[in-house]
């Protein structure tokens, strides 16, 4: 599904070149469930971003789903990534001014569903989340874990082939961590690909593979 | 989607109480100031459009050329142009001629003053004025039919139907009954004839001689072509039946007077009569108005709402800090950037459609006083006319696209990656922010000081020293007297305490020419005075003598000139000289010069001036100073005078003063209506730098935590805060200042006595807007400056 080659990126800082991801070469087949681990610093977030498509490797080759990236267009490259993942982001990043129904709807809006069908994927997802009771609530009225399952309900809502997630569980606490991870689990088994960032060991055991990186270096 | 979008931008406005007030505040007074100048710009053009045979109605109008290339623009023709211009020209199909008079009316004990027209007896098949009651073909066939306007039937008569009623009226010698003959509905306030009184132009007919004299200019002809007339091969035949008929009258004119004038004639279209400037709407013909003022006004208005965009613009693109967030979210879960810029765009237009209904109430509060400002009855019905409506709606999309585009391309380019990981600061310089900032300064301060030289200039001019005393002054007009009636009104009139002093001028103004130095023709006022004259209005003879009972020859063949006069003639030693009224072949000799003085407005130079004692020129009204305090007494000792002595006269005063500064009417609109934009410059211009400065604080709060822990000042923080935008401030001054300057030389040219433009009225503004902006920023300043740095700091 995602083949890396030779990946670099850096950044130029007062005449000297900053290297974020050096010599990054990544092979992930469709169903996997990856981790991806390293301290602070070390390119995983910037790993993520380059596979998501929403930042751009300065050397080095990237196929998604055998298509080379570098080579589309800016217009064609959104609408792929688009069409095949989903994001989960650490702070979960909810519209602050949209209720819960309504945040996990705006992804189907901007994919031109009609609103029935809209509505019945919607509650599917709700259903599927328990989260029936709170769809008219807005975020600040959530805790950081029902937060959090908003944001990964409005990632799959459009059924992505891959979700990216950064550091899901880094602003909860560990109870409601477990739960995310079991979850990511059973979507996994479903055959969502899965790639994930984590800090914690615990967290990274329930991937299929894990891949450390060091100063923008996969260490093996 | 749309539903989505107008859920976000609901819950945002509500959620940014604060800034949406700014924002929808300042657009409405901007909206609500285009709609005013719609309603006037609408009823502006629409004068005179309800008349059916509006496309073939032409005014007949001439232009008069004097030998030196001088050409004299005249409305109004005599009694002749019209039915023969009607008799021998195929192309015209009617002609209807319309002068304009005064009657003495008979109420009870009482005599008013009322105006009318006469007119033709095809008047109501030429316009459309529709009758109330009567017929129209036959309303003015017989001379002494009076047609009334619905109001005056109902203020005569109580009530509308006032067919076959009489009414006492005098437009000669004496009173005559008028019968009611018809009435005719009240003409639209957008009409340039007002038909308040009509009578048939027999009447005046069968009163005058030589109806058939073509060198006089006194009133309206107005004609209809046949369809599909030439217009050209008209003029040409009206100025062929023109040097034809009146070719004897021309030749004696100019053997008599030395008349040797060109005078060609033309056709004014109806419709472009009440704009007109080179033939204004006059003698009868009434609102003429000058197009300039729509333009000013236009303009006036664009600068209001084009500075409550600016505010719009400048605050969301501040703002979009906040929003950088969820633009982030959206474009990682699909949204493309066409979409945000119409979410965006659908956010303006939500925020103008609040502005928008907000404008509509301030719109219906605002027109009585608009009205005023504008010297209009425009009604808030109007606004429901098509076009008007089209007008707004894209008025209403102009403003929201105005205000959102910008907005909506910058922040709809944000990058996710940046906003979502915290990375993103919008650190651009914003140069676009900054320079819309000093442009509306610019234009703040451009207006204030177009609002202090006005002031000025108007203060100016109503304190001017005159060179006569006009205080404590009433004019009483009288009818026609001669010394002997004069002298009983004035023992009648000086018998009470409360009047001091008394004078007495023939009636109107008049102009003549006569002879100087031999056969040099020269114009100038003549005034017939009586002898006191000069010392009534302590207006000094600077030379020679004044007129003196003790000269019985002063009434016969003396003259008072003033100082332009002698100039104008070009006299060394005035006194002697002779002023030869070759056209009466009467010679006079001039007794005296007086200083000159200002009888007319500050518009115009002093101009020769001529004064005589010459009984035939009858005096009409006196001037009585009263004494301090007793202009009560004054008005009703004069009152009972003139009842007693002339049962017949409508009683009609006013005071110098007052007429004085008539003459700035114009001025003192023009005060109100600049005065007015710059109060709403300002305001709307510092409320959306308040918004800005609140964002900047917000911004900066970080900043001025550390500076606080690190042991600055509330001053040094203030400083820090308002010296960024005082400089945009001071630099938009800057900008302003010259250009207002020369704006207003320019505007002074206009005025021969003006005030000079002293560097302090420049200063002043530019500290008055420096003062305000720092009002408003220093509040924001304070609050920042004062608060706990530890809540700041904990949060980022």
């Amino acid at each position: 599904m995602i083949a890396l080659n030779h990946i670099y990126k850096y950044v130029n800082q007062g005449g000297t070149r900053v290297f974020l991801l050096r010599d990054i070469s990544l092979n992930i087949a469709q169903g996997e469930f990856i981790s991806i681990m390293g301290p602070s610093g070390s390119g995983k977030t910037t790993l993520l971003n380059v596979m998501g498509m929403l930042d751009e490797a300065d050397e080095g080759e990237y196929l998604f789903l055998d298509q080379p990236v570098k080579a589309l267009k800016e217009k064609q490259r959104s609408a792929l990534y688009k069409q095949h993942i989903g994001f989960v982001f650490q702070a979960y990043h909810l519209i602050d001014e949209l209720t819960v129904y309504e945040n996990i709807e705006t992804p189907l809006l901007y994919k031109d569903y009609k609103s029935s069908e809209r509505s019945a994927m919607v509650c599917e997802m709700l259903d599927k989340f328990n989260m029936v009771a709170k769809k008219d609530l807005f975020p600040h009225q959530l805790s950081g874990g029902q937060q959090q399952l908003v944001g990964i309900a409005r990632a799959i809502v459009s059924k992505p082939t891959l979700l990216l997630a950064d550091e899901p569980t880094g602003n909860l606490n560990s109870q409601q961590g477990q739960e995310i991870m079991e979850l990511f689990k059973k979507l996994n088994s479903e055959g969502l690909t899965i790639i994930q960032v984590t800090h914690s060991e615990k967290n990274a055991a329930y991937g299929s593979r894990i891949i450390n990186l060091s100063d923008g270096r996969i260490e093996n | 989607m749309l539903k989505n979008y107008i859920i976000t931008a609901l819950r945002n406005l509500w959620r940014n109480k604060f800034f949406s007030f700014i924002n929808i505040f300042g657009l409405s007074i901007g909206i609500s100031c285009c709609m005013l100048i719609f309603l006037y710009a609408k009823d502006e053009v629409s004068f005179d459009r309800f008349h059916e045979k509006k496309d073939q109605i032409y005014r007949v109008v001439a232009e008069i050329r004097s030998p030196d290339g001088k050409v004299n623009k005249e409305s109004s023709t005599g009694m002749a142009q019209g039915p023969r211009f009607d008799a021998n020209i195929p192309e015209i199909e009617d002609a209807v001629r319309m002068e304009l008079t005064d009657f003495h009316i008979k109420q009870g004990s009482e005599v008013i003053e009322q105006s009318a027209l006469f007119v033709d007896d095809r008047f109501f098949s030429f316009f459309s004025f529709p009758l109330l009651y009567g017929d129209p073909k036959t309303a003015l066939q017989d001379p002494h039919s009076v047609v009334l306007s619905e109001d005056l039937a109902r203020r005569y008569f109580g009530k509308a139907d006032a067919i076959g009623k009489t009414l006492q009226m005098k437009a000669g010698e004496d009173f005559e009954p008028f019968v009611v003959s018809a009435v005719v509905k009240n003409p639209p306030a957008n009409s340039s004839i007002k038909t308040d009184m009509l009578v048939s132009m027999k009447f005046q007919e069968a009163r005058q001689e030589g109806n058939l004299f073509w060198m006089n200019f006194y009133l309206n002809t107005f004609v209809t072509l046949k369809k599909g007339a030439d217009l050209q091969k008209t003029e040409a035949a009206m100025n062929r039946v023109y040097n034809q008929e009146a070719a004897a009258q021309i030749s004696d004119m100019a053997k008599n007077y030395g008349f040797n004038e060109k005078v060609s004639y033309h056709l004014q279209p109806l419709l472009n009569m009440h704009l007109d400037t080179d033939y204004p709407a006059e003698n009868g013909v009434v609102s003429g108005s000058n197009p300039l003022y729509s333009y000013i006004l236009m303009a006036i208005t664009g600068v209001i709402l084009l500075i409550a965009c600016i505010n719009f613009i400048n605050l969301t693109v501040a703002r979009s800090l906040k929003r950088a967030k969820e633009i982030g979210i959206r474009k990682v879960i699909g949204g493309q950037r066409k979409s945000l810029v119409l979410q965006f765009m659908g956010e303006s237009m939500v925020l103008g459609l609040f502005a928008f209904m907000l404008a509509i109430a301030l719109t219906f509060a605002l027109l009585p006083l608009f009205n005023s400002l504008s010297e209009k009855a425009l009604s808030f019905s109007y606004l429901l006319d098509g076009k008007l409506v089209l007008a707004y709606i894209g008025l209403f999309l102009l403003t929201s696209f105005l205000a959102g585009f910008y907005p909506a391309l910058v922040l709809s380019a944000f990058k996710p990656v940046e906003t979502l990981y915290g990375k993103f600061r919008f650190t651009g310089k914003n140069y676009l922010s900054k320079g819309l900032i000093v442009f509306q300064f610019s234009l703040t301060t451009f207006l204030i000081v177009a609002t202090v030289i006005v002031y000025s200039q108007f203060n100016y001019l109503l304190g001017f020293d005159l060179g006569y005393d006009h205080g404590r002054v009433m004019r009483v007009k009288t009818p026609k007297m001669n010394a002997s009636g004069y002298e009983v009104l004035k023992n009648e009139l000086m018998a009470n305490p409360s009047i001091q002093a008394l004078t007495a001028q023939n009636g109107g103004q008049w102009r003549t020419i006569a002879h100087v130095n031999g056969d040099v023709e020269q114009q100038f006022d003549i005034r017939g005075v009586s002898d006191n004259y000069f010392s009534f209005f302590g207006i000094p003879v600077i030379m020679g003598r004044n007129f003196s009972p003790a000269f019985p020859s002063d009434s016969i063949s003396s003259v008072v000139v003033n100082e332009s006069f002698v100039k104008a003639a070009g006299w060394k030693n005035p006194i002697g000289e002779t002023v030869d009224f070759f056209y009466e072949h009467r010679k006079c000799t001039v007794i005296g010069v007086i200083r000159d003085y200002h009888y007319s407005s500050l518009l115009e130079n002093v101009s020769p001036q001529l004064f005589s004692m010459n009984p035939q020129l009858r005096y009409k009204q006196v001037y009585l100073k009263f004494r301090e305090g007793s202009r009560p007494q004054a008005i009703e000792h004069a009152r009972a005078v003139l009842r007693k002595l002339y049962p017949a006269q409508p009683y009609q005063y006013d005071f110098l003063d007052d007429l004085i500064a008539e003459n700035y009417s114009s001025e003192a609109r023009w005060k109100q209506i600049i005065s007015f934009a710059a109060v709403l410059t300002i305001f709307i211009s510092c409320i959306g730098l308040f918004g800005l400065a609140s964002l900047s604080a917000e911004k900066r709060a970080k900043e001025i935590g550390i500076r606080k822990v690190l042991g600055a000042s509330v001053s040094v923080i203030m400083r820090n805060i308002t010296l960024d935008f005082l400089l945009l401030v001071l630099v938009a001054a800057c900008m302003a200042l010259p250009l207002a300057w020369m704006a207003g030389n320019a505007w002074l040219q206009n005025y021969p006595y003006r005030i000079s433009l002293h560097p302090f009225i420049f200063a002043g503004a530019a500290l008055a807007v420096v003062f305000f902006a720092l009002l408003t920023v220093s509040y924001q300043a304070i609050k920042a400056a004062r608060s706990n740095p530890v809540r700041n700091l904990r949060t980022d």
